[in-house]
């Protein structure tokens, strides 16, 4: 391990890190959602997918969320669905990553014109309206997990191409690179022993944002109806389902998971700042 | 000057032939069946090939591009789009009628933000550390990523259902409002060139609360970037310079303000690109049949002529707005002028 990743990871190491409120309420509230993404359907009290109740109850003592339109037990489904939302933008972003860090070490490294026609397809993708295109992807591929995930895959790598490629840069002009090569390793070598670790360190930073943004697309995706089908639990799929049942005054179906988005997504991001600028203070 | 212009208009002519094209061969390329779509799945063989052969699908590939492109004297070089499968009339003429509502939405939506942004922004980079910076940062942090359809059916929820302050979200005007005559698309300008005061007031009356989501949503990230620059700048040295000099604080504070625009212009431009997707959700909330709307019932129709149309049109427009931009970074900028 060298010396930037090292000090990435070392955050934690330091002493009194809780202190940190953003970093502490990031910690917690992904904690949290990974948690419940592993064990949300054990800890369910009832069945997400299956009528448990009246419908449109609001919030009781049996039902802590109240139950939706279909007799549906909310709290369950809220608690559920990181299964997909938080497993589906770790996945993506997890895979973006991986992928986009190895172009962008590979056009970083190796400079050419192969090198500035991946970043000018890049750029392409990048101007795009991210949406808008991932609503194409879906639609089109058919609206399955696995294609969801690809799409996500597909619209994140550019940023971490970039990102890399320009740490990349930099990287390899430092002296340490040019002793490795004096010691006879092969440029491979280099690029992957040496050069690669040192420049993980934004690439680790974008990660939490990403999933942060794969949540919020997902959910999005799925409001409009081009992401998972009904009755899988889904946040975005949630609040669309019970949109038309606010003006009938059932708040309940639709605030809960909305806090749930809008908390997981904060606390992703939220890890990501902190973590960027506890790096940046070393 | 003039060839950098050139070369950004010839980049951002490829960059949009590039995205069409892949749209083109994406959509073709993938499982879907629009033909299934639109003659239903028990059709008998030959009305699906009839149907199949209407849409032009029965050709090859190259032959389709061909057609998109306009090799035949009308396509997308002489601004036709194609014919929409589902409802049988113009994309073009189409999206002429759903741009300006989304682009009014966007437009004022900035407006807004950065009214509010900026000046929050420029105060924090004042006293960085102090209470007001950091409640400001763990608002911008927290608004620059939210899901914007959720706020707007709370807001709506909120402002319509419990207080009755804003109207029902049923589109642009009220339901049996006469809209004003047509001339430019924009409402707004519509109804002011036709003398239609009341449209213009029930149009704004029905656009607060999707303008308030969208700048609440966009205010984030601006804040966090103008609070940014201006306190990179403040610390730098040719203001320290200023202030040794003598020069008035009223002066020291303008030109801090100008030095520390680009970055923040920079992320308006980025942030209009994304903007142009992302009110798709807020259209789809407040029932505002714009380009937004447009493209979601294209994209779930399967109506190929209109997602390639709404695809070309909104990359052309980001390409432009960030073209613009550069333009202005590079004219304000005195290093620039001083060649």
């Amino acid at each position: 391990m060298t010396t930037e990743t090292a000090q990435a990871l070392n955050v934690f190491k330091t002493k009194r890190w809780y202190q940190d409120q953003l970093l502490l309420a990031g910690v917690i509230i992904v904690g949290t959602a990974i948690f419940l993404s592993v064990f949300g359907y054990m800890i369910a009290p009832f069945d997400p997918g299956t009528p448990v109740g009246p419908i449109s109850q609001p919030p009781s003592r049996e039902f802590w969320f109240g139950t939706d339109a279909s007799g549906l037990d909310v709290f369950s489904r809220v608690i559920t669905a990181p299964r997909i939302d938080v497993t589906l933008s770790v996945s993506a972003a997890l895979l973006s990553g991986a992928i986009g860090t190895l172009i962008g070490l590979g056009t970083g490294f190796y400079e050419g014109r192969f090198s500035s026609l991946v970043m000018r397809i890049s750029d392409v993708l990048q101007a795009f309206p991210i949406f808008i295109l991932a609503m194409v992807l879906v639609a089109l591929t058919g609206r399955n997990l696995v294609n969801l995930i690809f799409a996500l895959t597909f619209l994140y790598t550019p940023i971490f191409v970039r990102l890399t490629r320009t740490e990349v840069l930099t990287q390899k002009t430092r002296t340490y690179v040019e002793a490795a090569r004096a010691t006879g390793n092969s440029e491979w070598k280099i690029a992957l022993k040496h050069v690669l670790p040192n420049s993980l360190t934004p690439s680790l930073i974008q990660l939490s944002v990403t999933v942060g943004f794969g949540i919020l697309l997902t959910a999005g995706l799925s409001f409009i109806g081009a992401g998972v089908r009904p009755p899988t639990p889904e946040w975005g799929l949630m609040i669309a389902t019970s949109a038309p049942r606010l003006i009938l005054g059932e708040w309940w179906s639709s605030l809960f998971p909305g806090i749930a988005v809008s908390l997981t997504v904060f606390g992703f991001a939220s890890l990501g700042n902190a973590l960027e600028r506890r790096v940046g203070n070393q | 000057m003039a060839s950098y212009i050139f070369r950004r208009i010839l980049i951002g002519f490829l960059q949009a032939a590039g995205i069409t094209l892949v749209v083109f061969f994406v959509i073709r390329a993938r499982p879907a069946d629009p033909v299934a779509r639109l003659v239903g799945f028990n059709s008998t063989p030959d009305v699906y090939n009839q149907a199949k052969a209407s849409l032009g699908l029965d050709r090859t590939t190259a032959e389709q591009l061909g057609d998109f492109v306009g090799t035949d004297g009308s396509g997308v070089i002489t601004g036709d789009l194609g014919t929409s499968w589902v409802t049988g009339s113009s994309v073009t003429s189409e999206i002429i009628t759903t741009l300006p509502i989304t682009l009014q939405l966007v437009v004022l939506s900035f407006v807004v933000a950065m009214a509010i942004a900026v000046p929050i922004g420029v105060a924090t980079a004042k006293r960085p550390g102090g209470k007001l910076d950091k409640s400001v940062f763990g608002y911008g942090l927290f608004a620059g990523a939210q899901p914007e359809f959720w706020w707007a059916l709370m807001f709506t929820f909120f402002f319509y259902f419990k207080l009755g302050i804003a109207p029902a979200p049923l589109g642009v005007l009220d339901p049996l409002m006469i809209p004003p005559e047509k001339v430019t698309g924009f409402i707004l300008i519509d109804s002011l060139l036709t003398g239609r005061i009341d449209a213009f007031f029930n149009a704004l009356w029905h656009l607060w609360l999707p303008i308030m989501t969208l700048a609440f949503i966009l205010s984030g990230p601006i804040i966090k970037m103008t609070r940014q620059s201006m306190a990179r700048v403040l610390s730098s040295e040719f203001i320290l310079y200023s202030r040794a000099s003598g020069i008035s604080r009223k002066q020291i504070a303008r030109s801090t303000l100008r030095a520390s625009l680009p970055p923040v212009l920079t992320l308006t431009g980025i942030l209009f690109g994304f903007m142009l997707g992302g009110a798709v959700l807020i259209e789809q909330v407040f029932s505002l049949n714009g380009l937004g709307s447009y493209s979601v019932r294209a994209v779930l129709n399967l109506d190929y002529p209109a997602i390639q149309g709404t695809v070309l049109v909104i990359t052309i427009i980001s390409l432009l707005v960030y073209l613009i931009l550069d333009l202005i970074l590079v004219f304000t900028d005195p290093r620039v002028k001083a060649q």
